[in-house]
């Protein structure tokens, strides 16, 4: 296989949609095809000629899970990104196919709680009339490419990840190799310093830039994850040229798939491997491999990779004009406009733009639940202010990439009115949790519940702008969807004799400063729990040195004191 | 599915079979004449002593009584007389997801039951 037969190269397309790749007849091809397979499967596993443990390897490859209700489809989100025509078809599944709403995941995918087998094909038919698809969100292979939700906007970005991300798509897609991997593996990609994908806990994680002659050059981490044996991940490489990008991740997934364990499910991820051959035996290992490939058919040429950037649409940005002025004049007439803005956007690369961060987290609810008609709102949103492009963060919330700075007024208008201007983003009601034990068949504990009653006890904006930023992140068991290690407080379901009982971690970070969360202390009651974290924002007000966030006071205090305001009788 | 938190058998308790409905996935609960039924008030009781065999015989009927995942939850009564599963994983899987309660069990029965009939062997 080379870089030339995995990464097709075409003339550049019509129509093309801001911010996404082009699907071409071939991607239209293979997804029918695959769906008609995928329905004679259903059909034999009806039947009975299809054994459950014959099925599901087959059902989870097209992204179907058995939770504890109901069947689960989780729909891939490739690098993060959706056009609005997509949005609509995730909002049609949620409609005519489950109970009305979709669940934005940690690693930008979208889940179904109550698909039923039967109607199974037919969903991933809507997905396919969209070009999305289900496959690769599940089973051990390379897993959706997650990216950057500002990538192509931010004005800290060195590089658009997403040309990348979207090669790197197009490589591991049934990839032969590496269908059958010693467990899942995932890859993050960002162009920016601020690590917004956090690289170093994914499988690999790569941090790209330009180099000095212009051509992209990648940070390469890898072994990086969470989970029961969280680490972050080894810096393998700091300039990795971009010619040799899809040949060095091969390299990395031929010493993994040949060395990862497979006798034992909690050792078999590549964390594991590199951490008992040893970051300098693990690196020459693949240097090994790579000096050993036949690199001219995994290069990446600069043609190659200009074809598949042509296959993406550009937005034809505006001149500034007076869009910063009036939005100055907004901000001023309109006191909860301005809060908004100030937590819910993000600087832009282009004058008179900015990012939104819609907050899927209001008071009281179910962190990256959207409903249909949410769905349907945020399509028409982004179809009117955003060049038909939305973006999914990894902490689930959604961003509108390119919207007018004049504009904004309209668009926060637009989404109080359906309930999703709450501006908490990167505040301590911003909550990443998992599923947990409301839906998922592995969890130990409810996780949405514990977040639900934070989000209502720390609701009031003041206080919350008071404590700044404060990342909560909660998980249902030791498998940490919720990401609960590289939280600043982690919350972590167990299961004592049959009840939920919670763990706190402090001090984790997911981003360029990432460390892993540290156990305080013995497990507690949910209600217990939420008093706790309480009463560690508390002593953090009073213990704060100037500006400090939460993190750094943690940092500077260290674990006892703050273990003595959980566990320290009163 | 199956699992190993949820099979107690603690001497003198009692159990229900429980499974997944191969069609769509939802919980199910063994009653008296071996049918399935969606609520757990309406499960057959059984001793923990005979919880074994009685899977032995359901479990190769499965795929036949269209369900999947076949195991027994361990189950007391609460203040109310009502059948409550004792592990909260299963109490979960009987009422339904906990931030959801319009999606319980109870609450989607009558259309359950509909479907259930034409699946159920």
């Amino acid at each position: 296989m080379s870089a030339d037969t995995m990464i097709r190269e075409e003339v550049v397309p019509v129509n093309r949609q801001v911010g996404l790749y082009a699907y071409d007849q071939v991607d239209r091809t293979f997804l029918r095809e695959r769906i008609d397979q995928f329905r004679d499967q259903v059909a034999r596993r009806v039947s009975g000629e299809l054994t459950e443990d014959e099925f599901k390897p087959l059902r989870l490859m097209n992204g179907l899970y058995l939770q504890l209700h109901a069947y689960m489809l989780r729909v891939a989100v490739p690098y993060g990104t959706l056009a609005s025509r997509q949005v609509q078809a995730l909002a049609r599944i949620a409609r005519e196919f489950d109970r009305g709403y979709g669940h934005f995941t940690t690693r930008q995918n979208i889940q179904f709680n109550w698909i039923r087998l039967e109607d199974t094909p037919a969903a991933l038919e809507v997905l396919a009339e969209a070009d999305m698809h289900a496959i690769q969100t599940s089973g051990n292979c390379i897993r959706n490419v997650t990216s950057d939700e500002f990538a192509g906007a931010a004005a800290d970005e060195l590089l658009d990840p997403r040309v990348h991300a979207e090669i790197l798509r197009q490589w591991s897609t049934l990839h032969p190799e590496f269908t059958f991997l010693p467990r899942k593996f995932k890859i993050a990609i960002s162009g920016s310093p601020q690590d917004r994908v956090a690289a170093r806990f994914h499988d690999i994680g790569l941090i790209a830039r330009p180099g000095p002659d212009g051509r992209p050059l990648f940070e390469v981490f890898v072994g990086g994850g969470l989970g029961r044996t969280p680490i972050v991940g080894t810096k393998l490489r700091d300039d990795l040229p971009e010619e040799d990008l899809v040949a060095y991740l091969e390299a990395i997934l031929r010493v993994y798939n040949e060395f990862g364990r497979r006798d034992n499910i909690y050792k078999a991820r590549i964390k594991i491997l590199v951490q008992a051959l040893g970051a300098e035996d693990f690196r020459q290992r693949v240097d090994t491999e790579f000096s050993a490939m036949d690199r001219a058919r995994y290069r990446l040429e600069p043609a190659l990779v200009q074809a598949i950037r042509d296959r993406f649409g550009v937005p034809a940005f505006e001149p500034e004009g007076d869009a910063p002025a009036l939005l100055a004049q907004a901000r001023k007439k309109d006191r909860a406009f301005d809060t908004w803005v100030r937590t819910n956007t993000h600087p832009h690369r282009a004058p008179g733009y900015l990012s939104v961060v819609v907050s899927l987290k209001p008071a009281g609810g179910i962190p990256g639940d959207a409903t249909a008609e949410q769905l349907d709102l945020l399509a028409d949103l982004a179809e009117r202010f955003s060049f038909g492009e939305l973006r999914v963060t990894h902490l689930q919330n959604v961003v509108l990439g390119h919207v007018r700075q004049d504009r904004l007024y309209e668009v926060w208008q637009a989404l109080s009115v359906a309930g999703l201007a709450t501006a908490n983003i990167g505040f301590i009601t911003d909550i990443v949790a998992c599923p947990g034990l409301d839906y998922c068949a592995l969890a130990n504990a409810r996780a949405i519940p514990i977040s639900q009653k934070l989000s209502s006890r720390f609701a009031d904006l003041e206080l919350q702008r008071e404590i700044g930023a404060l990342r909560i992140n909660i998980s249902g068991c030791i498998n940490a969807c919720g990401h609960h290690h590289a939280a600043h407080i982690g919350i972590l379901g167990v299961d004592k004799r049959g009840e939920e009982a919670f763990q706190l971690t402090l001090g984790g970070s997911g981003e360029e400063d990432a460390s892993i969360g540290q156990i305080l202390g013995p497990a507690m009651s949910e209600d217990d729990t939420v008093d706790a974290v309480a009463r560690l924002v508390d002593f953090y007000l009073v213990r704060r040195d100037g500006t400090e966030r939460f993190l750094d006071t943690y940092r500077r205090i260290g674990t006892a004191a703050f273990k003595d305001v959980v566990y320290a009788p009163a | 599915m199956v699992d190993i938190r949820s099979n107690r058998r603690d001497a003198g308790g009692r159990s229900v079979i429980t499974a997944n409905r191969l069609l769509d996935g939802i919980v199910v609960w063994r009653m008296k004449d071996g049918a399935w039924c969606t609520l757990i008030s309406d499960a057959s009781l059984i001793p923990n002593d005979q919880v074994e065999a009685i899977l032995d015989k359901v479990k190769p009927e499965a795929q036949s009584q269209g369900v999947l995942g076949v195991y027994g939850v361990q189950v007391q009564e609460d203040e109310a007389g009502r059948t409550v599963p004792v592990t909260a994983r299963e109490r979960i899987r009987a009422f339904g997801p906990s931030v959801h309660p319009e999606f319980s069990p109870q609450d989607f029965a009558a259309e359950n039951r509909t479907r259930e009939s034409s699946h159920v062997g």
